[in-house]
């Protein structure tokens, strides 16, 4: 159980699940607003996507606004499910019960 | 630590500060949040307290202290109110923007409560006006249906989000603007200003302390 994983655990990608984390189920964030509230460049932000993406951990939309292409980005089901899992882990390696 | 879990070009420090660095980034995303709700109760904190002792003072039988020319307490009380509403606009497309999915169309709905209650409150009253209603009795009654309006709305935005702040001002906003008629016309100006404007700036300084300290 105290084995982390380690598809999040890693600073950046850390970040970026503890971020998609606090959106509700059912919800997406668009690419830019996601780089602006983890303040990572778009490039750094789109390599750790893609890992968590084919770990199945995120789901990425590709949508438009008129003419202009957006990214929507959310945690999967196994994606939540997986953060829910390392934060217990986390916990249960400082002492804290679940 | 087991250093196979890490990518070695981002180390994470021990579990206690991969907990921190985590509840960390959370705590942001929710203070960017914030920070327009803040600004919102702030505006209309001031605009509540500045416009409403405005129109106390601009009223003969009102501030004992001094008074302001009715001809100046009634525009500074219309242009705050004007600003309030443009920048309470503007902040709450930002609360969520970004953001699609199930919870936009809560959202929508509140957004538009406000628009919809605001007009409907308006309409009714201009009613009762062509209904013979006194411009006495429409002094008690504009205010009063408004800080009713915002009190019922923010009960209704703390049982969309389950929000503290929102359920402990629509509760204040209500007990308020409900007993600000028994005060009669101007003084129900004063129990405004003071009551709903008092709490609407008590709510930004409570969430603005319990940001810096962390909540």
């Amino acid at each position: 159980m105290d084995e982390l994983d380690p598809v999040i655990h890693a600073s950046a990608r850390l970040k970026i699940t503890a971020t998609l984390a606090t959106l509700p189920v059912g919800d997406q964030i668009a690419f830019p607003r996601l780089q602006e509230l983890l303040g990572m460049t778009a490039g750094n932000l789109s390599t750790h996507l893609r890992k968590l993406e084919d770990a199945g951990y995120v789901d990425v939309v590709k949508s438009h606004q008129g003419r202009t292409p957006v990214t929507y980005l959310a945690l999967s089901r196994s994606g939540r499910r997986a953060f829910e899992d390392y934060l217990e882990a986390l916990r249960a390696l400082l002492g804290e019960s679940a | 630590m087991n250093n196979n879990t890490m990518d070695a070009d981002e180390p994470l420090g021990d579990p206690r500060a991969t907990l921190a660095l985590l509840e960390g980034q959370q705590r942001q995303v929710l203070n960017a949040q914030q920070t327009p709700v803040i600004w919102m109760y702030l505006i209309w904190g001031i605009t509540w307290f500045v416009g409403f002792l405005a129109l106390w003072s601009g009223d003969a039988d009102g501030n004992p202290w001094f008074t302001i020319p009715a001809y100046v307490a009634t525009p500074v009380f219309i242009v705050m109110l004007v600003a309030s509403i443009v920048a309470s606009a503007v902040l709450g497309v930002r609360i969520n923007r970004g953001v699609r999915g199930a919870s936009v169309f809560s959202g929508a709905v509140y957004g538009l409560s406000w628009t919809a209650c605001g007009t409907a409150f308006a309409i009714l009253g201009t009613g009762l006006i062509s209904q013979g209603l006194s411009p006495e009795l429409a002094n008690l009654y504009f205010p009063a249906a408004y800080a009713l309006m915002c009190g019922t709305i923010y009960l209704g935005g703390a049982a969309l989000w389950r929000n503290i702040s929102q359920l402990v001002l629509g509760l204040v906003l209500l007990a308020v603007g409900a007993a600000s008629a028994f005060a009669g016309s101007p003084g129900n100006d004063l129990v405004l200003a003071l009551g709903v404007g008092g709490a609407f700036l008590i709510a930004a300084g409570t969430l603005a302390v319990r940001r810096r300290q962390g909540r």
